[in-house]
């Protein structure tokens, strides 16, 4: 993660400390496991939320591989 | 005409003195801009005062409801905006100071229709640095001070809304919440807060890098159930400059927040709201349960099988959508955000997109679950915070000390002053914040109840019988 830090701190013109570089990275981490049971959920055939509206509530959601 | 006592004015009460000529909106706009000008150095409520711009609305005001031509209950009601809703021809911040003299040269759709109401707008409030947290310490503006213990947070990041409206600076104030913006610091100090649900009311004119788009809501600070359902009416409805907006139509939610709430029944999710809670906010809230049975609503147990998921799918939405509007700024002037932001941002444009989509996707599934849970309840409830205000001190040292226990504020999961209001800003439902009892420290203590998509009247119907039995409204801040 420090390594892509690195990169973002070239790309972006942050001029970063080594300090704050591993500050970020660390939290860069952090979020990286926040996130990895999300891809532990079967989403198979939900598509993503776009919108919340009544009328569209309760639409059956599709379903692939289905016709 | 009538001797006015700012503090226990609500829009209900002083509407029908304004429209029988009873009350003066211009006196009223004079008083109100008298108290910001005493209290706003102490309080830091406000981060501009449109005096002139005031002044002028409530004459207009004045001589229009002499003439006959009332618009309605909002007609000559002083309000206050949010820093990062746009005002034409009024500075707007975002409470950040890249944007520090930017003025707009349009007013967001939701203060278009509060002009359109005739109503007053005093000034634009302090919030929390591009509404990017919830204590509303602010570096560039101070720190807005909480009216019932000025060493305290008025939470965040519509902090300086808050206080306006606990402290009498403004009868109603306009916020947005994409985490519990609204709903944190109304239940920090004391007053009412509503996000509606998902497209209920027009985002257009948001500062964008605010609040991301899938998870941000405009929303209403009041004093009372009652005053925001009339606020809602009037900024509710679709609006073509904004396409995420609901044609969905607006209901008269006064009228139904007067039924009686028999026999309705409202569920509580275990497990998730019950970690870390304080000892004064659980009692406050089993307090607040038993006023809700001694109204004849009935109290259940749901479940909702993946709420454990939801920091990671707020943060998976909201942070890459506001890294994708901020990244112009990031690329400029990446050193004019506060250095923790700026980090927080970095750390937030190494999210990988499948992330963003999978959060998506598993947004849909919680929000299946929550409308299973909502065939055999009409509303949800739960503390609105774990506790009642931190100290100032507290959240710059990253923690609180409660009944023995050390409880950070921020965790790997994010920041925990929010942990309880996200899950409603990932599944859109509209959620409103009251004040259900006090802390030992004598600190307001809020309860949020959530219902389903468009049910805002149900919402109010609840929240008012709850207000009207409990009382706790009628306490004033000690100024």
């Amino acid at each position: 993660m420090k390594d892509a830090v690195k990169r973002l701190n070239d790309e972006y013109r942050f001029n970063l400390s080594e300090q704050e570089i591993d500050l970020v990275a660390k939290q860069a981490e952090q979020a990286a496991l926040l996130f990895q049971p999300l891809f532990e959920v079967d989403v198979t055939g939900i598509t993503p939320l776009e919108k919340i509206d009544k009328r569209l509530k309760n639409k059956p959601t599709f379903k692939r591989g289905k016709k | 005409m009538k001797v006015l006592d700012l503090e226990g004015l609500t829009i209900t009460t002083i509407a029908s003195l304004i429209r029988k000529k009873q009350i003066s909106p211009l006196e009223l706009t004079r008083r109100y801009l008298d108290r910001i000008k005493e209290l706003n150095p102490v309080l830091n409520a406000y981060l501009a005062i449109t005096e002139e711009g005031a002044v002028a609305a409530a004459r207009r005001a004045e001589r229009e409801i002499s003439k006959g031509k009332y618009r309605g209950p909002l007609h000559g009601i002083p309000f206050s905006i949010k820093d990062n809703i746009a005002t034409k021809g009024v500075t707007t911040t975002a409470g950040s100071k890249i944007l520090s003299d930017w003025v707009p040269d349009i007013d967001a759709t939701v203060v278009e229709r509060l002009k359109e109401a005739g109503a007053v707008i005093l000034g634009k409030t302090n919030m929390h640095e591009w509404a990017k947290g919830s204590n509303s310490i602010n570096p560039f503006y101070g720190t807005s001070r909480n009216p019932w213990d000025k060493t305290r947070i008025p939470g965040g990041s519509s902090g300086g809304a808050a206080v306006a409206v606990a402290a009498s600076l403004c009868l109603a104030a306009l916020g947005t919440d994409s985490a519990g913006s609204v709903r944190n610091p109304a239940s920090l100090c004391g007053t009412v807060g509503l996000k509606p649900t998902y497209g209920r009311v027009s985002c257009f004119g948001g500062v964008e890098g605010t609040g991301g788009y899938t998870v941000n809501h405009f929303g209403i600070l009041t004093k009372t159930v009652e005053d925001c359902a009339l606020v809602l009416r009037q900024i509710a409805g679709h609006d073509p400059k904004d396409p995420l907006s609901s044609d969905e139509p607006v209901p008269d939610y006064t009228k139904r927040s007067r039924i009686p709430v028999k026999g309705m029944k409202v569920g509580i999710i275990k497990g998730y709201f019950d970690e870390c809670l304080t000892g004064d906010v659980r009692r406050a809230f089993q307090d607040a349960l038993r006023v809700l049975r001694s109204l004849g609503m009935k109290i259940q147990d749901i479940t909702i099988p993946h709420m454990d998921l939801v920091p990671a799918l707020h943060a998976g939405s909201s942070r890459p959508e506001a890294n994708s509007d901020l990244d112009q700024y990031l690329r400029t002037r990446p050193r004019d955000f506060s250095p923790g932001l700026l980090y927080s941002l970095i750390a937030g444009l190494l999210i990988p997109a499948p992330v963003y989509v999978t959060a998506q996707r598993v947004r849909r599934l919680l929000c299946q679950e929550f409308d299973a849970a909502f065939e055999s309840v009409q509303g949800i409830v739960a503390p609105t915070l774990f506790s009642a205000a931190p100290t100032i001190e507290d959240c710059q040292r990253g923690y609180i000390e409660a009944d023995g226990k050390r409880i950070n504020l921020q965790d790997r999961a994010g920041n925990f002053l929010t942990r309880y209001t996200i899950p409603f800003n990932v599944t859109g439902l509209p959620t409103i914040s009251i004040c259900c009892g006090f802390s030992s420290s004598s600190l307001p203590i809020g309860m949020q109840i959530s219902a389903p998509p468009f049910q805002e009247g149900t919402l109010f119907r609840m929240a008012h019988a709850y207000e009207r039995a409990a009382g706790w409204y009628k306490r004033k801040p000690p100024l």
